[in-house]
């Protein structure tokens, strides 16, 4: 392994970085592509990148030297150095020169208020094939295409939002011709939505209804108030993602899909929620919310560790702990990024409990964290 | 172990339902017991405090309060006796602070209360204490007397041991009956002094009452805050504005939000015969219970020119949190605190990559970080635990600007520097938003009567009553004795 290993970092050298068609994106893709990945494979795939990284991306080399990390030290996966995601605030974390990027996508800035995280993609070929095949087998369930709303701004809209990004890729990708956006420029168009959703309940077929977390609220508290409440044909679906980020009220989990459920006649079961980031190419799902906190899961090209942020180590299966996920599909940032997420390792994925943002000052002395609110403009 | 904390005149506690803080695990675990009110029984709870609890207590001279106080702190100040054991016993538990941490804080902080500096502390807010008494002559012509409030009410928050006995003190000390609500990080201290005080002194018995409820429970807050003259609460702005949103116009409020607070190092002080002590006092303050105190430094700064250079003191600082971590473990942090450390950490990393003149002395794994920089920042937070910033200056007054951003917030400035500097220094630092000014490694122990964040703590509280000249030569006329 050794040997290839070597060979295959002279080869990449060579070729510019991250080009469409240099082997290491070739390789990726077929990896992706191919209906399950062994852990071997996952490794080796994962040291390639990580020694593309850390050639082409000198403030992640820097990042990685302090630890003592070099391609030559790291020899598995788990020791790639995960880098906060504030550090996608902070650094340009990119192989490639960002002007040179097709695409960036930036983070909605909640936590540091003018701040933004950039995620630099020389291309979305990878994003989008990890999207897509992801979202077939865990959205779609056998079904080619649904009737869809989206509950989101449009790319145009938001040309900087993964999200908006992703919505219309399933859309485009997975959505009839009748399938379309709820939410314009001046808000949710719940007049457009409301005759939609009596449409599909008096013709039985499925429907799918996907948005942020938030906007989900929002429309609850719009149809209750005109005392409206929807039995969606069998097969129909919910998708959220993102939570409330204090553009809507807080709503507890068992509560929000308890109102989802009743609003829409949709089983809890077919209430999916999606856990992505910004700074990852690739969505990790749950089966439904039946049963809280869900099972949250990704394909075999994305591994989750829940770590001790103290030591970076694992913590003792079974114990909270914060998540540090590699995504090969971040081929041109960082493979590996530690969240602010709290989460507990079970069997068959991770459980999500939460933001440790937000430590509690015990004492008297002012926290980071409400210091930031209150500089926030 | 399980143990009970409130303190209830008038109620019997065990007849209420029982709420269960816990803290700590296995063999140090302990289950504090807390009764649960309903929100008209901490009506009535007020009412009988301010009936019965005032009665007495309006009765005592000022000089028997304090008599009574000082007694109770004598106790506390007794290595043998019950309620000092067990305090030394549980606040570890309870806060996770280091064990000997505690006891020597405990004694520094109440060394503060016994009766000399309680008549200080009252001297220090009125020329005259016996204005607290009775009608007194004022200078201007007439009498006056100050009247504490009919009743207090405190919420406090926190976990730095004896925190509350603050205001409780300057409660009993204008004579307010009071009910303190305490806070779920540390339940004990309050309720254990109030129990105290009534052995020592049956006429205080029913002069405070000390309760739990959950914070954010609105009705209950809206039940104690209906009965009371004057809230002092202390918390974070969110908690704070909350807060406030309870209490009705009538009644006094008297917010005490989180602070900042920050040390300064002269180019005078910084010599090799002289920067381990200054390093080893600057190092106390941060340890002192892991920053947690509004009076707590978060970031040196440190002026060049000196024979040792601001990195080498930031050196020797971290040599000296190095040698304290063995004598003062840190506490174990909650994975919410260790990941607000290790995220600071890793900003200031990010910063030096971003070409910031940042360097980290300290191992990832030890539990103390300090972040040097050769270029100072506005005043910032640092994650607390023992994560401190050093930063340099040329001349300690460019600090003054750079404290100045964060007005709204600053409190203590803990400063080694000559006798000329310091004085120079204390007048742009007030007008900077400083409300205290100490020697390094005295941060955390305010001194006897100091001003909590400005504000006179016993005037704050009380309504002064005048006696006009114009009612005393009136009175005259109608005099039986008159011409």
């Amino acid at each position: 392994m050794r040997g290839t290993y070597r060979k295959a970092v002279v080869a990449e050298a060579a070729i510019p970085p991250s080009n469409e068609a240099s082997p290491l994106v070739t390789d990726l893709l077929a990896f992706i592509a191919r209906a399950r990945g062994s852990e071997e494979d996952f490794n080796v795939l994962a040291l390639r990148l990580f020694a593309h990284q850390f050639q082409h991306n000198l403030a992640f080399q820097k990042f990685c030297q302090q630890r003592g990390r070099t391609p030559r030290t790291v020899r598995r996966w788990q020791d790639i150095p995960a880098v906060p995601i504030n550090a996608f605030k902070d650094l340009t974390l990119s192989c490639l020169p960002p002007e040179a990027c097709e695409r960036v996508f930036m983070t909605s800035g909640t936590t540091r208020g003018d701040v933004k995280g950039r995620h630099y993609h020389p291309h979305l070929r990878v994003y989008d094939l990890s999207m897509t095949l992801n979202f077939r087998a865990r959205f779609m369930v056998g079904q080619e295409r649904m009737r869809m709303g989206i509950l989101f701004p449009n790319e145009q809209l938001m040309p900087h939002s993964s999200l908006a990004h992703y919505l219309a890729l399933a859309l485009h990708e997975f959505g009839t011709p009748d399938s379309r956006y709820y939410l314009g420029a001046d808000g949710l168009l719940v007049d457009d939505l409301v005759a939609t959703l009596r449409q599909v309940q008096s013709s039985g077929e499925p429907f799918a209804l996907l948005g942020a977390s938030y906007s989900f609220v929002h429309l609850m508290d719009a149809l209750q108030a005109r005392g409206l409440q929807f039995q969606l044909p069998a097969g129909s679906r919910l998708l959220d993602t993102g939570g409330f980020k204090g553009q809507s009220r807080e709503m507890a989990m068992d509560e929000f899909y308890g109102a989802l459920s009743q609003t829409f006649g949709v089983p809890r079961s077919a209430c999916i929620n999606m856990y992505g980031m910004t700074e990852l190419s690739t969505q990790f799902y749950d089966a439904g919310n039946a049963v809280l906190p869900a099972v949250k899961s990704g394909p075999h090209w994305i591994r989750t560790r829940v770590v001790d942020p103290l030591t970076g180590q694992d913590v003792p299966p079974g114990e909270r702990g914060i998540l540090a996920h590699t995504d090969l599909g971040n081929f041109n940032s960082v493979t590996t990024i530690l969240t602010e997420d709290v989460g507990v390792a079970v069997e068959g994925g991770f459980l999500l409990l939460g933001r440790a943002q937000g430590a509690q000052a015990k004492g008297c002395s002012l926290a980071v964290d409400e210091f930031l609110k209150a500089n926030r403009v | 172990m399980k143990i009970h904390a409130a303190y209830l005149p008038g109620l019997n506690a065990a007849e209420l339902p029982q709420h269960t803080l816990s803290f700590g695990e296995d063999a140090q675990r302990v289950d504090v017991a807390v009764p649960q009110l309903t929100p008209a029984q901490l009506s009535a709870l007020a009412a009988h405090v301010r009936a019965r609890g005032g009665a007495q207590l309006k009765a005592m001279p000022v000089s028997q309060i304090i008599a009574a106080i000082d007694c109770a702190i004598e106790r506390l100040l007794n290595a043998a006796d019950p309620y000092r054991l067990e305090l030394e016993l549980l606040l570890p538990r309870i806060t996770g602070f280091d064990a000997e941490m505690v006891r020597l804080g405990l004694n520094a902080y109440l060394k503060t209360f016994r009766a000399p500096q309680l008549q200080r502390f009252v001297a220090e807010d009125f020329a005259n204490p016996k204005l607290l008494d009775e009608f007194q002559p004022v200078p201007k012509g007439g009498m006056a007397r100050a009247y504490g409030p009919e009743l207090l009410v405190h919420v406090w928050a926190g976990n730095v041991p004896g925190l509350p006995l603050w205001s409780l003190v300057c409660g009993l000390l204008v004579k307010a009956p009071a009910v303190g609500k305490v806070a779920s990080a540390e339940p004990l201290f309050a309720p254990l002094f109030a129990r105290l005080l009534a052995e020592v002194e049956p006429r205080l018995a029913e002069a405070l009452a000390v309760v739990w409820f959950k914070g954010g429970d609105t009705a209950s807050e809206r039940a104690l805050f209906g009965e009371a003259d004057v809230v002092l609460a202390y918390g974070g702005n969110d908690t704070l504005h909350a807060l406030r949103a309870q209490v009705p116009i009538t009644t006094r409020f008297l917010p005490h939000g989180h602070k900042l607070s920050v040390g300064l190092v002269s180019a005078a002080a910084l010599d090799a015969q002289q920067v381990q002590a200054v390093a080893r006092a600057a190092a106390l303050d941060v340890v002192r219970y892991e920053q947690q105190g509004c009076y707590s430094p978060h970031t040196f700064y440190v002026a060049r020119g000196g024979r040792v250079t601001p990195r080498e003191f930031a050196q020797a600082l971290a040599g000296q949190l190095a040698a304290l971590e063995h004598k003062f473990a840190r506490r174990d942090l909650s994975l919410e605190e260790a990941a607000s450390v290790t995220a600071w950490r890793q900003a200031q990393e990010l910063r030096s990559f971003a070409g910031h003149p940042v360097e980290l002395l300290g191992d990832a794994d030890a539990s103390w970080v300090v972040a040097y920089s050769d270029q100072a920042d506005a005043l910032q937070p640092c994650a607390l635990h023992r994560t401190v910033q050093v930063q340099a200056v040329e001349q300690l007054r460019d600090a003054v600007p750079l404290l100045a951003a964060q007005r709204a917030y600053l409190q203590t400035v803990g400063i080694a520097a000559a006798p000329h500097e310091l004085h120079a220094l204390a007048g742009p630092l007030g007008e900077a938003g400083a409300t205290r000014l100490c020697a390094l490694g005295q941060m955390t122990a305010p001194e006897a009567g100091w001003h909590h964040d400005g504000r006179y703590s016993l005037l704050d509280l009380v309504r002064i009553v005048e006696l006009e000249a114009s009612a005393e030569a009136a009175a005259e006329q109608y005099a039986p004795y008159r011409d």
